[in-house]
Parts: structure tokens; sequence; C-alpha cells
């Protein structure tokens, strides 16, 4: 059963390949419980791009898409394709603000391995499901978490998202219960 | 342990201090952020971060010199470094200073989160640190006697010494003092430290109760007597007795006190039998006792049986120096015990807790901090925190005319140079033979 409340919107941002939307969208129905809803693609944010960096800088987009009006989403997951930043790092997978609006998801480092390898497209599915779920998380107020299974959980690197499971742990599960009663 | 902190981000570039301010909200962090040095050192006046990120380059005070100043007046704050014009001379001087670690931006979010893992560390086991070290000094033997004047410096040699004699002790000193903090110390450091220390206010108990207390009764020898109850004398069994108030107990009573001293026996109130007993006896007063018995109000015989050694408790108003280190130690005492953070006093309160008389000594102080600091809504005491404290000296009020108050003061600056004339003319600005004509038409007299 679904939450009544408003859905998720999950927005391409550029050229987003649908089936990595379809399963983000899906994952946050049987996960979270809410209902979900695809959006057409918006524009790349060539106005977040850092020329000296050469990556797209994520708090500057959550700045745009958290002033922007979305009468039928209380919350917004975008995908993209660009290598995301905050100045203070150097790079992110993901970035939200806790309780916000807007959640980014960047596949760019998600297609490959730390030995630099690519893995095969399941994996990247699987990892951009994770960093989605993460982001709605923070969105959804949720802290980050010690359990290191737990999806709340930090990670620095690729092989921590791949040690991450789907799962909330108990604690966050029953902190997300309590949120969207 | 709860890992939450609260953290303050000092940067003045806006965009680093939101991106960090994101980042540790996430973490369930209290976090804040400054924009310079000067309004960080502002906010940490107010509220007692536990780590700050303090990037270097800033206009006006830079990172280095806002962390000398944050560890030279909060040490107990945890700052790391962010800079992205790093250098090793740069490194290695901030942590000359204290800094706790030290980021080059832009900085892996694994490597902060390591550092923040680093840190949680350590902050535990400073919390260990602290709770075994309060544990301890709470079974050490000069527990909350304070001071380093030299007359508190002779009490603490003395301890020791006499701990060591079963000889009985008379501590003297005026209310507050901390007698009872003495006696305690001299019962640790002694061969009994392991059998029972027991103290009795003799001024607190009526006559008739501290006989039966001190010997205790049998059975059915007065009303309420209900059962047979044994006297402090003989529980305290090997171990130490503090009759504080020593001087208030009647002359009965130091009869019947200086026969046990004497025989080392008791009988109990209703019996014939006596038992033998084994203590060390401490007294204290805060009476002058040679008046009292050279007045007939206290026994000679007694008062020479309980002073074989005396040991004088100074005022604290005779070792003002050490009104520091008592603020000190009341502040963590009472910053514990109340869960709230204050640790400072602005060098102007700290001037009128010093130049205050404290009547009630210690033990006034001790109050007085304790109110403060329940009552702060900061983390530092001011002037008014102490509004209660009446300053020593002359009170002024309405109906005092210029005549009085100068009859007053000079009196007051007598007392204080215990009437050495040419000290106190040098002081008052006027030459002695003008001071001895002021003393006699005030008709100012010696307090006997």
């Amino acid at each position: 059963m679904t939450s009544n409340k408003k859905p998720v919107c999950v927005v391409p941002l550029g050229d987003v390949s649908e089936i990595v939307l379809k399963v983000i969208a899906g994952h946050i129905t049987s996960c979270f419980k809410l209902t979900t809803q695809i959006l057409l693609p918006l524009e790349q944010p060539e106005y977040a791009l850092d020329e000296r960096r050469l990556q797209y800088n994520a708090a500057t987009i959550i700045e745009t898409f958290e002033s922007m009006h979305f009468s039928d989403h209380d919350k917004v997951i975008a995908v993209l394709n660009q290598d995301l930043f905050i100045p203070i790092f150097t790079h992110v997978f993901g970035e939200a603000r806790q309780g916000g609006k807007c959640g980014l998801v960047s596949l760019f480092r998600l297609a490959k391995n730390p030995d630099g390898s690519t893995p095969p497209k399941s994996i990247i599915h699987e990892r951009a499901v994770k960093v989605a779920l993460h982001e709605l998380g923070h969105l959804l107020d949720l802290l980050h978490c010690e359990h290191k299974k737990c999806l709340m959980h930090f990670s620095g690197g690729i092989d921590e998202v791949d040690e991450m499971s789907l799962d909330l742990c108990e604690y966050c599960s029953i902190y997300l219960q309590d949120k969207l009663r | 342990m709860d890992k939450k902190m609260s953290i303050m981000v000092v940067d003045d570039e806006e965009i680093v201090r939101k991106s960090l301010f994101h980042w540790f909200k996430k973490y369930g962090h209290v976090v804040e952020t400054a924009s310079s040095g000067f309004e960080a050192l502002e906010k940490l006046e107010k509220y007692p971060y536990q780590l700050l990120f303090v990037d270097i380059k800033m206009p006006g005070m830079d990172g280095i010199e806002l962390l000398g100043k944050v560890k030279a007046e909060y040490p107990d704050t945890l700052v790391i470094i962010i800079t992205a014009y790093g250098s090793i001379e740069s490194a290695v001087k901030a942590m000359r200073i204290g800094a706790a670690d030290y980021l080059l931006k832009p900085f892996k979010p694994e490597q902060l989160s390591l550092v923040m893992e680093r840190i949680s560390v350590q902050k535990k086991l400073v919390s260990q640190y602290n709770y075994l070290k309060g544990r301890l000094e709470k079974i050490t033997r000069f527990d909350n006697i304070i001071g380093h004047s030299s007359e508190m410096e002779k009490v603490f040699s003395l301890i020791p010494e006499v701990a060591q004699s079963d000889s009985s002790i008379l501590l003297v000193g005026e209310t507050g003092t901390g007698k009872e903090l003495v006696a305690k110390a001299i019962h640790a450091e002694s061969r009994r430290s392991h059998l029972p220390f027991i103290a009795i206010n003799c001024g607190a108990i009526p006559e008739s109760l501290l006989e039966s207390e001190l010997f205790g009764h049998q059975k059915g020898v007065f009303t309420g007597a209900t059962r047979a109850r044994k006297g402090f004398l003989e529980v305290v069994s090997g171990g130490t007795l503090f009759l504080d108030e020593v001087g208030e107990i009647s002359q009965k009573m130091q009869v019947d006190l200086l026969r046990v001293l004497e025989e080392k026996k008791i009988t109990s109130i209703g019996s014939r039998e006596p038992v033998d007993v084994d203590f060390r006896l401490i007294s204290a007063t805060r009476q002058d006792l040679k008046k009292a018995v050279a007045e007939g109000n206290f026994r000679e015989d007694f008062f020479y049986r309980i002073n074989v050694i005396i040991i004088e408790i100074p005022p604290l108003r005779k070792r003002k120096e050490d009104i520091l280190l008592l603020v000190e130690h009341f502040l963590i005492k009472y910053s514990q015990e109340t869960n709230k953070k204050v640790d400072h006093v602005t060098s102007d309160a700290m001037g009128l807790l010093k130049q205050y008389d404290w009547p009630g000594n210690v033990r006034e102080l001790e109050n007085a901090i304790e109110r403060a600091v329940v009552l702060s809504k900061s983390r530092t005491l001011r002037t008014e925190d102490f509004s209660f404290i009446q300053p020593s000296g002359i009170q002024f009020s309405e109906s005092l005319s210029l005549r009085e108050m100068e009859k007053a003061y000079i009196l007051k600056i007598l007392e204080e140079n215990t009437w050495n004339v040419t000290q106190s003319a040098k002081i008052l600005g006027i030459n002695r033979v003008t001071l001895h004509k002021m003393i006699k038409r005030f008709d100012l007299k010696r307090k006997p």
C-alpha cells in the first residue's frame, strides 16, 4: 500500500536513460511506500558548471530547484549524467539538504568500478537507486546512520555504495514510518 | 556515547560555510557559521562549540590567529584548519598551536568522514579521561582543599605530618573555611584511613541527644529508646571522630569526653559495663577557646587535651590569591552538576570576587558560584551575575554625610593596615601628624 501524500517526482536533467529513471521510481515506491511520477526531461544545468573544475555545482542546482514551484510534488529527485561537487568536496555521488525539497543523483561516477573497470548495467542501476533513496531519506529528514549496511550510512567511495544495502536499519525504518505517518 | 557535536564553521566564503553547514546537519550536529574570526570569538563566548572548522585565509583575523586565541581561551575546543592554499609550514604551525587536524580544500567526502570519526573517538577518550580523573580526585587525599597561598601551603605541609600520630588535633578557623575537609584529609593520610570517619556537629545537636549520640544507650533507658543503640564513640571503632563546633559542648559533656580520652573506655547510657574504644579525635572551632577558658566558659583540662596540635585555617580574605583557583574549581564542579557549560568569569567579575571579603569564606564563595552558574544564560559569568554580593568596605547610603564617610574611610584604611599609621597615612595621602589628629578628632579606636 502506498502513501496518499503527493507523489515524489523523478526528473531527468538532460539526456538520462529512461530505464534508470524507472528503476529509481520503482524502488522509491517499493522501499519507501511513496507514489512517484517521472517528469519530462529538463535542460542540463549548464548554469551550475564550474569551468575551473569542469564539474557541476550541486549546491547551485539545489538552490535553483528549491526556488522552483512544484505544485504537484513535495519532493523532487533530479538525475543527471554530469559529475557533481559541492565546494568543499572533490565530488559527490548525490546531494540533498536535510528536510529539503530537491535531491540530486549523479550517474557519472557510478558507471566505474574502483579499479577503473566498467560494471554491468544492473550494478550501475543498483548504485543509482541507493544514491537516490539515500538522498530522498535526507529530504525526509533522515540523518546519516552509523550502521554500515543501512541505506542512510554515508558512503564516501563506490565500494561503500556497493556494500550498503537497499534497506533502512531498524531505527531509520521506524523514524521514516513516523515521518510518513 | 552521543556522537552529536556542536560545530562552528568559520570561513569568509559563504559557499563554503553553507556547504559544511548542510553537510554537518545530515549527521544531526548542532551547526553554526561565522564569516570572520571576530564573529567566531563572539559566538564562542556565548556557546561552547566543541569543534571549529576554520579557514586560514580570512580578512581581519586569519585562521591561525583565531586558532591561537581559541586554544588560549578555550583549550577544550577542537579546531580543524581548512585551507585551499596549503603549505607544509602552515600545517606545521597550525598543528603546533594545537589544531586537531588540517584539511586541504577541496577534500574527498570520505576524508572528512574519517576526520570526524577520529574526533569522535578523541572526544570519547577525553570524556572517559575526565570521568576517571573525577573518580580519582574523589578518592585522592586533598580533595577539594584548594589553594596555593603561603597560608594554605602551611596547612598542606602540616596535614601529612600530623596524620601519622594519634595526638588530638584542634582545627581553628572561621565558619566556611573548610575545617571538615582538612579533618578528612588528615584521616585519609593516617593509618586509620580504611576505618570510619565520623563527623558530628556539636552545635547542631541538643546536649541530651549529643550524649546519647556519642555514648549510645540501652533499651528503655528513656522515652523513645525502644532498642539499644551504639554511640558514635563505639561505632567509630579505630577510625577518626571529628567534633565540629567543639566550643559549643557543655561543661558536663567536656568532663565525660575528657574521661573517655584518658581512659579509652565508654559506658553507654543505662549500662554499667564499660567498653574499650579506640579513635583519633579531631576537633574544630570557630571560637577563641583560650578566651573561653580564661572567661571560665570552657574547661582548661579539656582544652589542653583536645589541643595537642593546633592547625589554623586562614579565612579567605587573608588568602585572596586562592580565589581564582577556587572559582575555577567550583565552575567545573557546578558546570558538571547542572549540566551547563559555564567556564569563564570576566576580569571585572573576578575583580569583584577578589575585592569582596567573604565573611562566609570558601562556603560562601562556593554558594555564590553555584548560584551564578545556575542562573547564568551564557558560558561567561559577568559582574551582574554576582549582583547579590555586597562589595566590602564602606556601604554608601543616602544618610551618610561627608564627615561620616571620611571617618569610615580612614577607619577602613587603618584596619586594612593593622593600624600602621605611617602606612595608612601614605595611602590616604596625608602626613602622619594629620592622621593622628584625625584619629583623635573622629575618636577612632582599634577593634579589640
